[in-house]
């Protein structure tokens, strides 16, 4: 409430301020005077955004027509709903002001700035101009004592609180008043703000009154909201925020206050409205809509702006408890739609007392089998329905029928194709990957089906017959890479539970057979030709083992990632796309025989990773880079992704389809797979940690159905043998609204559609194109939202958009500053550029929006407060914002991108600590250091620490990297290049960004 | 190929891995087998053993326990390897899954099978080994009666009898047609008959009362 207040006062005064309103002009006048003040009036801009749906009940209520006529354009809108709440607010009494009030003319404005001067008699004016600006029109004063202050009041407030409490409490900053006013911040004057509330409340005596007339004016507001005016003024004022930027030239800088924007601190939140609203609907985590809110025209679609789709992870790992239930229903057929082939799901509706159903995505009455039925009870519910998880989740799987089988389910094979050339011997690449294979045999899906193979190449190709009556595994090379034929018929993949021992004995070797190896060449296209004819007869998936470029037989690639002069040019991009055909036509042929390809890629040197990662891009595979891999350092990175990649759930040979309610198309699919048919997604293979993007259009130019519904179906077979299907349904209601569509925005799918977007864009265009074409959608979605409620906006340098797109811009800024998109040639590697774009083409919501937004967090104090369990570790880490200014040189911090660890060790920073967790060598230079437990309490308690961190998230390790304050250049390309709030090398922060989008925004506008 | 199905739906139980790949034509033999199944699972061939030609290859089966094991080999691969091979594969399958048959609710219920399918097959396919000719010699199994057949002629008997029964049904509606029909028949005769003499009786009697009234 205190925070209403302050707010609460500002506006009472306005209706005294009547006399405004034949000072017209809402934007003209301000301006130009505001030049000279330095805008305070940001604190009070705060208040507009709510203040412009309130203002129609005023000008209802004190009929004055004059004040429409001055600025009609802005009034005008709000009008016609204020009926209805208006008659309420009469009865005010009026207050006081209207005397002092009319005393103050235009001038006001200037002298208004007061915010730092103590109110004192200049308050008055202050307070009084500032209602000129904002709500000049409805103001006027025609009947100048109308009570009605009060009343406006009322209305506003209860919104008022809904927008900003997240800002506020999130920026304590905020409370020192003097700041608030100058940078025009957030408009949320804190409670604190004290110079203010002091000031009105001197002034206004109303306060006191305007309280209880607050509540009763909520009550009305809520009540009547079912009528269509007034329930949208009310979420326009819920659901907006607004930025206060000050507008005049020279100001910009000084006049944002970085601290206020609003940033995710909370990392990724779920959008809950819509499972609230649709209980039955999948869980978010396995599918999410850019928007809850499906627009019910083409547009409606067209001016939203941002991308309608989806974000699709099928096979999302569940919490404990919540595992996916299996339904058998092989003994009926599983129960589908005739027409659209949609699987019975939660939403089907039951007829005709049982014996029929409604399909509820094409709307088809079917019949349902004799051995399903059940009769319904009073309400047309089954009276099994308890016993039907298939009717009453969101998200299950069918045990398929013979039908939905080309052949016997196969069992899990993986095949590892791995370079031994020199380069692979010297970084120690082959030992990591040889001992870790071993030790995760045992825990392969799958067993006592599990196959594997392995084939080893150099200049040559070498074999490994496996059979399981030998005791040791017996190598044979071909040479000739022009024709590669398989030395033996069988045997070289063999079942792991029998050949147990030849494997093992193989991986046991596989280090020491190569170790003299000075073979610099690398016949890798010849080798997975290989691979692909030995995998032909099964399927599964091939693990790439890759150290140099490819230099001999097909798909030979030649240097090309290091030309400087291509950047910039239309031919940039090539570089970016596979150079050999060889590549796409390799990947078509394993992805038809369901063979999944995942691309380790080692060197220190260009592997021209955008052809190499062609092959997992369309086999639904990933890629796994490690620049200059050193054992020592990258051991531990390597042995736990492969050991991920070797052991999480994977569902093999499958398929994905969409579907939606009918006059709703799927249009295009983002992700790493191959598309067959038109709309169905071939994964050789598929597990937990890969996410797809489909873009949504509509067929018709109107909808016509109330609700769309959408259903994911999965074909594939489980490791055990199963082959099953898993269905995710949900639904989605269809509004007319835009202002809903925005409300219903979920700002993460969004986010994971733009950036696949844009990565793709980067494939065809220049970077800088795609980047400038990210920016160019932001802003016209949000000019499209300041259009709706062009109102207020107009009235202030003031941008603002719907709460949940509140972190659209900083994410924004974000992806163009991600690695796939940043800079040009001298910013990041190709190679490197190249696998982040194919990582995150891949990566669920929730990795990437960590990934773009990384948390920093400062753990020095933790580490050295012995009292503290470890258990209340969450309630400590306070994430900060990714500013420079957030490092404090007395301070520890871990930087987490998902990816690695980021240890920063201030100059400060008390050596204790520093000894503590380095042990002996912690004056040494940190980059030779590696982190290791130490036996203190410290130590121990950051590694605690660090554990917990990548527990959260085990699909990739992250690996601690060392620095110190002031270490160039290390500290540069590690961490601080990373604080993407700051300026850096001619990128702009975060705050040039918001006030270049908004300027751009602002543009007709 | 290697197929084992339950004879009572024909469901599929577990087949071999990797079988017959790389077959040009393999689906197609996998239909047939699948039609076969069908036909099996519906009473017909209910000789537990045979051997059934199709194109340049020869299915064996043999029916055990209600449970078909089949597999698929070269006409000149002797026959009496191929049963010991089926009754190898019967014997284990019976040991290891021999409670559940009846339960087993989906398809491939025992896919781990295949990895003993695969296993015996190896031992099987060279037919000049030791092991294998010694067993060629073996006459304890009496595989000459085994009967032989074309599998079209197989699958053909099924689609007779389905014929048949369809003709007959057609029969059956087709008559029930005809009898209703010379029902309908019958009682326009019998008006046609009788409907002259009811008018002219009509007409006397209607001048007769005519004449009554009148006079």
């Amino acid at each position: 409430m205190g925070t209403e207040n302050p707010g609460g006062s500002n506006f009472p005064i306005r209706p005294p301020s009547s006399p405004f309103a034949s000072a017209p002009p809402t934007m003209a006048p301000f301006p130009s005077p505001g030049t000279l003040v330095g805008y305070e009036a940001s604190n009070f801009r705060p208040t507009l955004p709510s203040g412009p749906p309130t203002m129609p009940p005023f000008s209802s209520a004190g009929p004055r027509p004059p004040a429409r006529l001055n600025n009609p354009s802005v009034s005008s809108p709000p009008i016609t709903s204020v009926p209805p709440t208006g008659g309420p607010y009469q009865r005010f009494p009026t207050p006081p002001y209207p005397s002092t009030v009319q005393t103050t003319p235009i001038h006001a404005p200037p002298e208004r700035q007061p915010p730092f001067q103590p109110f004192a008699n200049q308050v008055l004016a202050p307070s009084i101009s500032l209602p000129p600006p904002s709500q000049v029109p409805p103001v006027p004063m025609g009947s100048s004592p109308q009570p009605p202050s009060g009343s406006l009041f009322s209305g506003p407030r209860p919104n008022f609180q809904l927008p900003f409490p997240g800002y506020s409490s999130q920026q304590p900053a905020v409370s020192q008043a003097p700041f608030a006013a100058q940078q025009g911040s957030f408009m949320v004057p804190p409670p604190a703000s004290s110079p203010f509330a002091s000031q009105q409340g001197g002034y206004v005596p109303p306060p006191p009154v305007a309280a209880p007339l607050s509540y009763q004016s909520r009550d009305q507001m809520h009540h009547p909201s079912s009528a269509p005016p007034i329930s949208g003024i009310q979420s326009l004022a819920e659901d907006f925020s607004s930025l206060s930027l000050a507008s005049m030239p020279g100001s910009i800088e000084s006049g944002l206050n970085y601290r206020t924007l609003p940033r995710p601190l909370d990392g990724d939140v779920e959008p809950s409205s819509f499972t609230e609203m649709y209980p039955m609907n999948c869980n978010p985590r396995y599918l999410r809509l850019t928007t809850s809110a499906i627009p019910s025209s083409k547009s409606l679609v067209s001016r939203w702006h941002l991308p309608l789709g989806a974000v699709v992870c099928p096979l999302a790992e569940a919490p404990e408890g919540e595992e996916v239930p299996v339904i058998n229903f092989t003994s009926t057929g599983i129960i589908r739609c005739r027409r659209c082939r949609t699987y019975v799901n939660p939403y089907v509706t039951f007829t005709d007392a049982g014996r029929k159903w409604r399909c509820n995505i094409c709307a088809l009455l079917n019949d349902v089998p004799g051995d399903y039925f059940a009769h319904l009870d009073a309400t047309g519910r089954r009276i099994d329905l308890d016993q039907r998880p298939e009717l009453l989740k969101g998200s299950v799987d069918f045990l398929a029928p013979t039908d939905y089988m080309h052949r016997p389910p196969m069992p899990p094979s993986y095949f590892f194709l791995i370079d031994v050339s020199i380069s692979a011997v010297r970084n120690g690449m082959i030992e990591v990957v040889a001992q870790t294979i071993r030790s995760c045999l045992d825990e392969l899906p799958g067993f006592p089906r599990t196959q594997i193979g392995f084939i080893t190449f150099d200049s040559t190709i070498h074999f490994y017959n496996m059979k399981s009556s030998l005791t040791q595994p017996q190598m044979m090379v071909v040479t000739d890479l022009d024709d590669i034929f398989l030395p033996l018929p069988d045997d070289l993949l063999v079942n792991l539970s029998e050949s147990r021992n030849v494997v093992e004995t193989f991986l046991d070797s596989l280090p020491s057979m190569f170790q003299d190896n000075v073979n610099v060449e690398s016949a890798f296209g010849p080798a997975v030709k290989a691979a692909f004819m030995v995998m032909r007869q099964l399927g599964g998936k091939l693990l790439i083992f890759q150290n140099t470029l490819p230099s001999l037989g097909v798909g030979r690639l030649k240097l090309r990632g290091d030309d400087l002069r291509v950047y910039g040019t239309d031919k940039e991009h090539i570089l970016r796309l596979p150079e050999d055909p060889f590549y796409k036509q390799m990947a078509a042929d394993l992805t038809k025989f369901q063979i999944g390809v995942n691309v380790y890629a080692f060197s220190d040197k260009y592997t021209d990773i955008a052809s190499l990662g062609t092959l997992a891009k369309y086999t639904g595979g990933q890629i796994y880079y490690y620049p200059n891999f050193q054992s020592g350092i990258h051991g531990e990175k390597l042995r736990h992704e492969l050991a991920r990649d070797l052991t999480r759930e994977t569902a093999w040979e499958a398929g994905m389809r969409i579907r939606c309610g009918k006059g709703v198309r799927f249009t295009s699919y983002h992700g790493n797979f191959m598309l067959r048919h038109t709309n169905l997604l071939a994964l050789p293979a598929v597990d937990c940690d890969k996410a797809f993007a489909v873009q949504l259009s509509l067929e018709e130019t109107v909808l016509s159905a109330l609700t769309v519904y959408f259903q994911v179906a999965l074909l594939y077979t489980a490791s055990c043998g199963e082959r099953r299907i898993r269905v995710h349904t949900a639904a989605a209601p269809v509004v007319t609204d835009l202002g809903e569509m925005y409300r219903q925005t979920d700002i993460g799918a969004i986010v994971s559609l733009f950036s696949r977007l844009a990565i793709e864009k980067t494939l065809t265009n220049k970077l800088e194109d795609a980047r400038n074409s990210l920016q160019l959608r932001i802003v016209k979605a949000l000019r499209e939202y300041c259009n709706l409620y062009a109102v207020q906006h107009r009235l202030g340098a003031r941008m603002i958009y719907p709460d949940s797109l509140k972190f659209l811009c900083l994410y924004g800024l974000a992806l163009s500053k991600s690695v796939p998109l940043k800079g040009g040639y001298a910013d990041v590697q190709l190679d490197e550029r190249c696998a982040a774009g194919f990582t995150m083409m891949a990566l669920p919501v929730k990795k990437l929006l960590k990934l773009l937004y990384p948390s920093l967090i400062r753990i020095d104090d933790y580490l050295l407060k012995s009292s503290v369990q470890s258990g209340d570790f969450e309630n400590i880490i306070k994430r900060l914002p990714l500013v420079a200014e957030s490092l404090d040189s007395r301070g520890l911090y871990i930087y987490d991108d998902g990816f690695r660890f980021v240890i920063w060790f201030g100059r400060m920073l008390s050596p204790d600590i520093a000894r503590n967790l380095l042990g002996a060598d912690f004056a040494a230079e940190l980059s030779k250091v590696t982190l290791s437990e130490h036996d203190n309490e410290i130590s121990m308690r950051l590694m605690t620490i660090l554990k917990k961190l990548g527990e959260g998230d085990p699909s990739y390790y992250q690996l601690p990297y060392l620095v110190r304050q002031g270490e160039q250049p290390r500290e540069g390309s590690l961490l601080l290049v990373n604080l993407l709030e700051d300026q850096m090398g001619g990128t702009g922060g975060y705050v040039d960004w918001i006030t270049h989008i908004h300027r751009q925004v602002q543009q007709n506008a | 190929m290697t197929m084992i199905a339950r004879v009572t739906d024909g469901l599929p139980l577990a087949e071999g891995l990797d079988d017959g790949r790389d077959l040009a034509d393999a689906e197609m033999y996998k239909q047939q087998v699948k039609a076969l199944f069908k036909n099996l699972s519906k009473g017909h061939n209910e000789a537990s053993r045979m051997s059934i030609e199709t194109g340049p290859y020869v299915f064996h089966y043999i029916i055990e326990g209600r449970v078909c094991y089949l597999t698929m080999c070269d006409r000149a691969y002797p026959k009496k390897l191929a049963f010991q091979y089926l009754e190898d594969l019967k014997n284990e399958f019976e040991r290891v899954n021999g409670a559940q048959i009846e339960t087993a609710a989906r398809p491939y219920a025992f896919i781990k099978f295949d990895t003993f399918i695969q296993k015996t097959k190896k031992l099987y396919l060279d037919t000049r080994t030791q092991r294998n000719i010694a067993k060629l010699n073996d006459e304890l199994y009496e595989v000459h009666q085994i009967m032989t057949r074309n599998v079209q002629e197989v699958l053909g008997v099924g689609e007779k009898l389905d014929q048949v029964s369809q003709m007959s049904s057609r029969l059956t509606s087709e008559s029930h047609i005809y009898a209703d029909k010379a029902r309908d028949l019958n009682r326009q005769a019998l008006i046609r008959k009788w409907a002259p003499v009811a008018i002219v009786l009509g007409v006397v009697f209607l001048l007769f009362w005519v004449k009554t009234k009148l006079w």
